[in-house]
């Protein structure tokens, strides 16, 4: 980012730009205090959850007429992104990024177990299959991690396996169809039936990402982000590698990006607009790229990213973008996201039917939908 | 007192009135009118970005239904239950052993007040640690004797017990001085009159010691007990986690305490309707245990002694138990 | 009762790897300093620090200050009004913090100081516990020397500055010991008016470490150790003032 930044500045030397950085995981939330308390800064990150919720209520500055004015190309972009940040017709961000989730596994383990690598060919059955054989419990390794996650797990799990979370007109919620149940079954039995991942007592108390990047788990299914994290690991740097999601009925990855976009409020929408542009170009993808951070969205400039890591086969990433489905969201995402943390908890933790949490999760949501029209 | 007209003397009044206008305006802007506004707030629903609009009774009617309200108040209670009885009865007893002339007393002294004066959110999360099922010291410890340790902090039969424990820890050491204080104000000629008795040494600690400390134990309890109410530090840092808006521990029903709630409503879900809401039933709810209280004590205490009871008890972090604690003062 | 502390500190100086281990290392294999220099780099700590007690001073200054005044005169003075707005003072004290929060946020949204040391500091100037507190320690206090001040013609004021203070000065230690601690290791307020970490203070900073590191604990204790050491020098040093202050209300 600093790089970008001082690069912008060498072209735009009348422009000053402060950089604050947020703790990841707190990101978003401190995003909506500082909208709700006009405080957001000029120019920041936006993700698909929230655009629309800050787009439709005046937080963003559209610009879409500075993209006609200064003739940028939207079709740099991959076309799924550009979707996202489009309300009501109007553009609200350049995207900037975009991540798939591959299957992270530790070779080490793979050849203690005698299990072949995951590859294209694998399937759900082989997964379940190489999980069985990797977990240990005297040794206390587990075959896979099966977390409690969204983008990383389920949100890709339901497409593949015919199902979907929220329907295309973003009126009716999809967990309670039986492809969507069984998706969520196959996940949550890996703890409970099958007994080849930690609890998720064991995963509250010790991430699941700890636990593979301290070898307890062999597999697990994480972003593209996390890629530099585990090439910075000394314990993962050497042993791990990752593969594209094993298939269930048909292929399926939810993609995702982040977009830079321009408060509505901010003093400076001239200097804003300067600096989101040039954000957007290919000059800021290729730095991008190579800092190995994130895939830059701009087409044609992931490959720098692919070769900043050559010990991972990133290229995985990039394969999923061909089938991929859009990250869920509605108008008001956060409302039926948090229903179904709080009934996904109690399932993956066996408090409750799996079945009962989604139909449960199902109802409440199309209630927040209908609400939303 | 003087029943007769006072005559004010002018310039004391304006000395009077300028002494006090800074903190007058100060509560009367930043706690006596927020009081009301919350009031207000309670009748009202929030949208995105605090634009809120006016829905009568409807968050009076959803605390009927709400399950997670009604988990929040039975897991305080219990918090409160075994809490304050068993870190004043430990506190006595540490106060009671320290009252001895024995060796090295200050240190003692400062190792049992170090919790007080230690960040809750760094108690929280050297407990976490030690907690830690896979890595845990306490689990190791047990190992040794071949037990297997529990997910301390994650199973949601458990997870209370553990903070609580905590909160007994980090509360033993101002209740203590406290009571050290009670204490050294006993004389020492009931001891000797007793001893001449031949009364055993327990026998002078429930004859005499404790009957005497009966005030200083009714002062501890209040301040407890109402800071009790108030729990959220080391539930927000040790169990829910302290990021994600939605927390993933299978703990979550058995935890979460109703301030806990409070915060989850008002500044990560934007429900600050239904936020205020909670927080008037928190109100009541100790109103009503500050009642109760000065009706069973009405004859023991002298007004003062009561009045500072509660404010402290209030402030909850007056007695040095911060970690119940909330707002600035 | 110091184990967790003890533990903190060997933590702290171990690497992941090392901490993570079954069974655990008691003591680190190689002192590793480098978690702390982790922290540093990662959180802007210098800038905690200085949030912190430039909050923490300013809120102990004008708390001693402004109370005192208020309290003397609830203590020593006849106005009009004295007994309602003493009674509403002391109300203030009957409801729990929760009651103010909302409203105290939006304050500060419209004043436009969310995100700004202001928005710790100012809200904590003022205290009714304070007042009522010093009024108690006031009223104890004889009143001769007062007498013979204003028979000098020093105005109430002046009687107040220079006769009073310097007696209450008990009072005022225990309150500023009080303010301190609270002050510095308050969570959730700062959590909800602070969002940007260069105005954030150690307790925030600490929650944040964690919501990043959110089971690496040797980063963890580094970053408490250096959240909670200037405290627990203060207290060592002056041990016997924290004593006195709590015993102190304990006793009022």
């Amino acid at each position: 980012m600093e790089q970008i930044v001082s690069k912008f500045k060498e072209t735009h030397p009348n422009i000053d730009v402060k950089v604050e950085l947020t703790p990841n995981k707190q990101y978003w939330s401190k995003m909506e205090t500082a909208a709700a308390g006009d405080q957001l800064p000029d120019v920041f990150w936006m993700n698909g959850p929230r655009i629309v919720k800050f787009a439709a209520n005046g937080q963003l500055l559209p610009i879409s007429d500075q993209i006609k004015a200064d003739k940028v190309d939207m079709s740099n972009y991959p076309e799924a992104l550009v979707k996202l940040y489009t309300v009501n017709g109007k553009n609200y961000g350049i995207p900037k990024d975009y991540d798939t989730i591959g299957l992270w596994y530790n070779k080490k383990m793979f050849d203690e177990a005698g299990v072949k690598y995951p590859d294209e060919s694998w399937d759900w059955n082989a997964l379940l299959d190489a999980a069985k054989k990797l977990t240990n419990p005297a040794k206390g390794v587990w075959g896979i991690a099966a977390a409690l996650d969204s983008q990383g797990v389920y949100y890709n799990m339901i497409p593949q396996n015919g199902g979907y979370v929220i329907s295309d007109d973003k009126k009716t919620s999809g967990y309670d169809k039986p492809e969507a149940i069984e998706a969520l079954k196959f996940w949550t039995d890996l703890i409970t039936v099958y007994k080849v991942s930690p609890t998720q007592a064991q995963m509250t108390d010790t991430e699941p990402m700890q636990l593979f990047t301290s070898g307890k788990v062999a597999m697990y299914f994480d972003g593209s982000w996390d890629a530099i994290e585990y090439s910075k690991n000394e314990y993962t740097k050497d042993k791990v590698n990752v593969a594209v999601w094993p298939q269930g009925k048909k292929r399926a990855a939810v993609i995702h990006g982040l977009a830079n976009v321009i408060a509505a409020k901010t003093k400076h929408p001239k200097e804003a607009w300067e600096f989101v542009k040039f954000l957007g170009s290919k000059e800021a993808a290729d730095i991008q790229a190579k800092t190995g951070t994130v895939i830059p969205a701009y087409k044609g400039t992931e490959s720098a990213w692919v070769n900043s890591m050559p010990n991972f086969n990133l290229k995985a990433f990039i394969d999923m973008v061909a089938y991929s489905v859009p990250y869920p969201v509605s108008k008001d995402t956060s409302k039926w996201t948090t229903v179904e943390t709080e009934q996904f908890t109690k399932a993956w933790s066996g408090q409750i039917k799996i079945e009962d949490a989604a139909k449960e999760v199902a109802k409440q949501m199309n209630g927040f939908l209908a609400q939303e029209q | 007192m003087d029943k007769r007209r006072y005559r004010y003397d002018k310039n004391e009044l304006f000395w009077a009135y300028l002494m006090i206008a800074p903190t007058m305006l100060g509560l009367a802007l930043f706690y006596v009118w927020p009081v009301l506004q919350t009031f207000f707030y309670t009748f009202t629903k929030w949208g995105a970005f605090n634009n809120y609009q006016l829905t009568g009774f409807d968050n009076y009617k959803h605390l009927l239904t709400d399950q997670n309200l009604l988990k929040a108040f039975r897991n305080t209670f219990l918090f409160i239950a075994l809490s304050v009885p068993i870190s004043i009865f430990l506190s006595i007893v540490v106060a009671v052993l320290l009252n001895q002339k024995v060796r090295g007393l200050s240190v003692y002294r400062t190792i049992y007040y170090l919790p007080v004066v230690t960040m809750p959110a760094a108690i929280a999360m050297v407990w976490k640690w030690l907690y830690n099922a896979d890595y845990g010291l306490i689990n190791y410890l047990l190992s040794l004797v071949h037990i297997r340790g529990p997910q301390w902090l994650t199973d949601p039969r458990i997870a209370m017990y553990s903070v609580i424990v905590v909160a007994i820890w980090s509360s033993i050491g101002s209740n203590m001085i406290i009571f050290l204080s009670g204490l050294q104000g006993i004389s020492s000629t009931y001891y000797e009159a007793a001893s001449i008795d031949g009364a055993s040494p327990l026998r002078k600690f429930w004859m005499i010691t404790l009957p005497l400390l009966t005030p200083t134990v009714f002062f501890v309890a209040v301040v407890s007990l109402i800071g009790g109410f108030q729990v959220f530090d080391l539930i927000f840092m040790m169990v829910v986690g302290s990021s994600a808006g939605t927390a993933t521990t299978p703990a979550i029903d058995t935890t979460q305490t109703v301030v806990y709630l409070f915060y989850r409503y008002a500044f990560m879900l934007n429900n600050k309707g239904y936020a205020a809401t909670v927080a008037m039933v928190l109100f009541v709810i100790i109103l009503a245990v500050t009642y109760v209280q000065m009706k069973l004590q009405k004859n023991g205490f002298t007004t003062n002694r009561r009045l500072v009871g509660w404010l402290l008890a209030l402030m909850a972090p007056g007695a040095g138990r911060r970690h119940y604690s909330f707002t600035s003062f | 009762m110091v184990v967790p502390f003890v533990w903190m500190v060997l933590t702290s100086l171990k690497t992941l790897g090392d901490s993570t281990q079954v069974p655990p290392v008691i003591i680190p294999r190689k002192w590793n300093w480098s978690n702390y220099a982790e922290v540093i780099a990662a959180l802007p700590f210098l800038k905690f620090y200085w949030n912190t007690i430039v909050t923490t001073a300013a809120k102990t200054a004008g708390q001693l200050l402004l109370c005192s005044m208020a309290a003397y005169a609830f203590a020593r003075f006849r106005f009009p009004g004295r007994h309602f707005l003493f009674i509403v003072a002391l109300s203030v004290l009957m409801v729990p913090g929760q009651v103010f929060l909302i409203p105290q946020y939006m304050i500060m949204k419209h004043l436009g100081w969310l995100n700004s040391l202001l928005a710790l500091i100012v809200p904590g100037l003022f205290s009714a516990f304070g007042t009522f507190l010093l009024r108690q320690f006031f009223m104890t206090l004889p009143k001769e020397l007062e007498e013979a001040a204003k028979m000098d013609g020093c105005n109430p004021f002046g009687v107040f500055w220079k006769i009073m203070l310097p007696q209450a000065r008990s009072g005022l230690i225990a309150l500023g010991i009080f303010v301190i601690l609270w002050s510095w290791n308050d969570l959730m307020w700062p959590m909800i008016v602070i969002n940007s970490p260069d105005k954030m203070p150690l307790s925030v900073g600490l929650a944040s470490l964690q919501g990043e590191h959110t089971t690496n604990y040797p980063i963890l204790m580094a970053g408490s150790l250096l959240a909670i050491w200037p405290l627990i020098v203060i207290y060592i040093l002056f041990q016997r003032h924290f004593i006195e202050g709590i015993a102190f209300t304990g006793s009022k």
